[in-house]
């Protein structure tokens, strides 16, 4: 039967799964998961919609993100000192400081940005040069900003204690001029 | 013409089979950082995501959705969970409904092919959050246990073009070899769900095929453990280049030293980092060709 179903899998036939060119023997301990996931269909027997549920959005005001929170994005893109997180329901952006993954010399950058409404999620590392760690170190914090936070601007500190500008919106890291203004 | 050859060497072979890719990049599916205040909000979102993906799925085949609920916890004497990127602590049965919500999602937008819902989460910080081993395995046996409660839903529900699975982000990093492959051994001994890991080898030599060390006091063979071992899958993190190079060591070693024929699920990749989703599964597939199956989940796509 077990052959049964892979034979058909490899076919595509009652399945959806990918076409192969190449096989492997399956460890006997992951052959019953890996034969369900073969045997998914295509199509439900239920054609009726569920119910759904009603659209919530809750802010989240400005805050840091301490080492205690988890991190999403891998060390290896980013090994993070510090975080800043805001939303105000509809777009949410996080922003990780530290180092490059394979580079502690490299400053580096990373901001989550996601549309929770329309489904759009983005992740962009953005290099400062051999800065060193970047730390952030003054944020717009607060519900009074949930969303002209998105687009304002976050200062770091590097590891030799030089002070830059990230601009969330456009995405870029510049020296601080002195006229910065946490917006 | 292959595809005949092959199936008819499974059939002279008699023996169980895994399918792996075409030497082509599938089309990458976004994968998903949960982050929430509420239980309300986290449905509300979960059911979003199912539908967008249902509604973006590029091809007939069964794609990987993965939500990744932050990193596992015990939130009280007896309960389970996660705490999410907002620093919002999650129980189990707060992320089944949030899972059955992005089944229902699924569902109601579903165009063309199937889905694995994935329940992922990682092992950042478990030590230093107050977790022994014993709390890691129990973690990771219940992520597996809501993962089958959310298959006896999809079930009930006559959803018959899902099904669900756990998925790790297993970061070297982030904890100790010992308490992460707990996180493992407790999905193993639950023996239903399949884990993804959609770790890195952080650290790892990116030549030879030796036990070499990684970040954090991991090794390679740590790693290979937490993505092969039991009901484990690598779906690993190809960023950049040498991403693809630390796993194919993982993968040699494991081949010689765990009796051989380590494969890949596929990738997981990013936008904004050094490789496209599309490089950065061709690149994994260059160095271990016939060994990477066509899972590609994008964070950022």
């Amino acid at each position: 039967m077990k052959l049964l179903v892979t034979m058909l899998a490899v076919l595509g036939l009652g399945s959806g799964l990918a076409l192969a060119a190449v096989h492997l023997p399956v460890p006997a301990e992951k052959a019953a998961a890996l034969d369900r996931l073969a045997s998914v269909a295509i199509t439900d027997s239920n054609v009726e919609p569920a119910a759904a549920p009603s659209l919530e959005s809750r802010p989240i005001p400005g805050q840091m993100v301490g080492s205690d929170v988890p991190v999403p994005v891998s060390p290896s893109i980013v090994t993070v000192r510090n975080g800043w997180l805001v939303s105000d329901g509809k777009t949410l952006v996080a922003v990780y400081a530290g180092a490059g993954g394979s580079d502690p010399a490299a400053g580096r950058v990373v901001i989550v940005r996601q549309d929770l409404i329309a489904g759009r999620q983005t992740v962009r590392a953005i290099d400062a040069g051999p800065t060193g760690a970047l730390t952030i170190t003054a944020a717009p914090l607060g519900s009074a900003v949930e969303t002209s936070a998105q687009t304002g601007t976050i200062r770091l500190r590097t590891a030799g204690g030089r002070l830059l500008t990230l601009d969330v919106g456009a995405g870029t890291v510049s020296q601080e001029p002195h006229t910065t203004r946490l917006r | 013409m292959r595809l005949l050859a092959a199936t008819i060497a499974v059939a002279a072979a008699g023996l169980t089979t895994f399918s792996t890719a075409a030497a082509a990049a599938p089309a990458p599916v976004t994968a998903w950082y949960m982050y929430g205040s509420s239980s309300s909000e986290l449905k509300s979102y979960a059911y979003a995501r199912g539908c967008d993906f249902a509604e973006a799925q590029p091809d007939s085949s069964i794609r990987v959705l993965l939500l990744d609920f932050g990193a596992a916890r015990k939130l009280s004497s007896s309960t389970w969970g996660a705490v999410d990127f907002s620093n919002t602590r999650f129980s189990n049965p707060d992320i089944l409904a949030a899972l059955e919500r992005a089944a229902d999602g699924y569902h109601n937008c579903h165009v063309r092919g199937g889905v694995d819902i994935v329940y992922g989460n990682s092992n950042y910080h478990l030590s230093g959050s107050g977790m022994s081993a014993t709390d890691a395995w129990y973690a990771g046996y219940h992520q597996a246990s809501r993962s089958e409660d959310l298959s006896d839903y999809q079930r009930s529900q006559g959803y018959d073009s899902q099904t669900a699975d756990a998925a790790g982000d297993m970061e070297p990093s982030w904890d100790g070899p010992s308490i992460t492959k707990q996180l493992v051994a407790g999905n193993e001994a639950q023996g239903w769900a399949l884990e993804y890991d959609f770790g890195s080898a952080d650290g790892c030599p990116q030549s030879g095929s030796g036990n070499g060390p990684c970040n954090n006091g991991w090794h390679v063979g740590d790693v290979g453990y937490v993505s092969f071992h039991g009901l484990a899958l690598p779906l690993p993190e190809i960023y950049y280049t040498a991403n693809a190079h630390q796993w194919a060591v993982v993968r040699k070693w494991w081949d010689g030293n765990q009796g051989g024929d380590y494969f890949f699920e596929g990738a997981t990749a990013s936008t904004g980092v050094g490789l496209t989703p599309a490089a950065a599964w061709n690149t994994l597939d260059s160095l271990n060709s016939g060994r990477v199956d066509t899972q590609l989940v994008c964070f950022g796509c």
